[in-house]
């Protein structure tokens, strides 16, 4: 019998949404390709084949497609958020704002990496079975994005090496 | 920026990325889930409808074949298919299937048969040469 791959939607639209967001902005713009995502996928859910990966990164393909249907992002949603004043937010949504704000300002392919890695939770190794690369190559990239963002945060943020804690997974 | 150069403590950049994702509006979640789980049990009812529907028709049938309906069945139809065909065969003959007295005198005319003559012996057969032999020989 053929396996759904939407059996269990809630945490894929989790995963998907993170990933839209980290991509486009945190707002109705990632909801509304969270949607359209979950829409496609639903009308093509017989294609789905899981010999070729879970269920998740099949929906993240169309997500991709989704994003790169609509050209090319104006602005990110957070840029245009209120400064964070730590008096009247809760350090919860200051944080999420501005790891939104560092990812924004990063290339359009340090985005994605960054977005499937750690919006989407995928392993180096599934994201390189998405784009079609060599794991090697995806860990090389990470860990370069990962230095750009960095620098965005200036010289607090630590500098643990992404290479060494994807090879211990 | 300035959050994280307000608080000058060191912090595990990856941690900070995957804690500080953004994420969906509950209502949002519970909304799509719920989408998503009704186009799925649409697709199981109408499965279930389909099987349910074979299933009679299965036992119908099963029941029918133990009475003898099915030939009664096949003969009926056998005769609605041949009344259909009458109906719209163009040109509708009749054809006499019977021979009688009147179509043999009034009816179309058959073609005659061609007789074929047997082909006659050549030479004297037996008989010819016992008359021959019992005529008186000819004198002049």
């Amino acid at each position: 019998m053929r396996r759904d791959p939407l059996a269990n939607p809630e945490p894929l639209i989790r995963r998907v949404y993170s990933y839209v967001a980290y991509r486009v902005g945190d707002g109705p713009d990632a909801e509304d390709l969270t949607s359209e995502t979950f829409e496609r996928a639903l009308r093509y859910r017989r294609s789905y084949d899981p010999n070729k990966g879970e269920p998740i990164a099949w929906l993240l393909g169309i997500a991709k497609r989704c994003i790169d249907g609509r050209g090319p992002v104006r602005e990110l949603a957070s840029e245009h958020a209120d400064e964070p004043v730590e008096s009247d937010l809760e350090e919860d949504t200051v944080r999420r704002l501005t790891v939104a704000r560092a990812v924004g300002g990063l290339e359009e392919r340090d985005r994605e990496l960054i977005a499937l890695r750690y919006g989407a939770d995928l392993t180096a190794r599934q994201i390189a079975e998405l784009l079609g690369a060599r794991t090697n190559a995806i860990e090389v990239a990470l860990h370069r994005a990962l230095g750009r963002l960095r620098e965005t945060f200036g010289p607090d943020a630590d500098s643990e090496p992404v290479r060494k804690r994807e090879a211990s997974r | 920026m300035r959050y994280w150069r307000r608080r000058h403590e060191p912090f595990d950049l990856e941690a900070e990325l995957k804690a500080g994702r953004p994420e969906p509006s509950p209502d949002f979640v519970r909304r799509l889930e719920a989408e998503v789980r009704d186009s799925g049990r649409t697709r199981v009812g109408g499965r279930l409808r389909v099987a349910f529907v074979g299933a009679a028709t299965a036992v119908m049938l099963i029941a029918l074949s133990g009475v003898g309906g099915v030939g009664y069945a096949a003969s009926a139809g056998h005769d609605a298919a041949v009344s259909v065909k009458r109906v719209v065969t163009p040109g509708d003959v009749v054809k006499v299937l019977k021979r009688s007295a009147a179509i043999d005198q009034y009816g179309p005319k058959k073609k005659a048969k061609k007789k074929v003559k047997k082909a006659k012996k050549k030479g004297k057969g037996a008989k010819g040469k016992v008359r021959a032999r019992t005529r008186p020989p000819f004198t002049g």
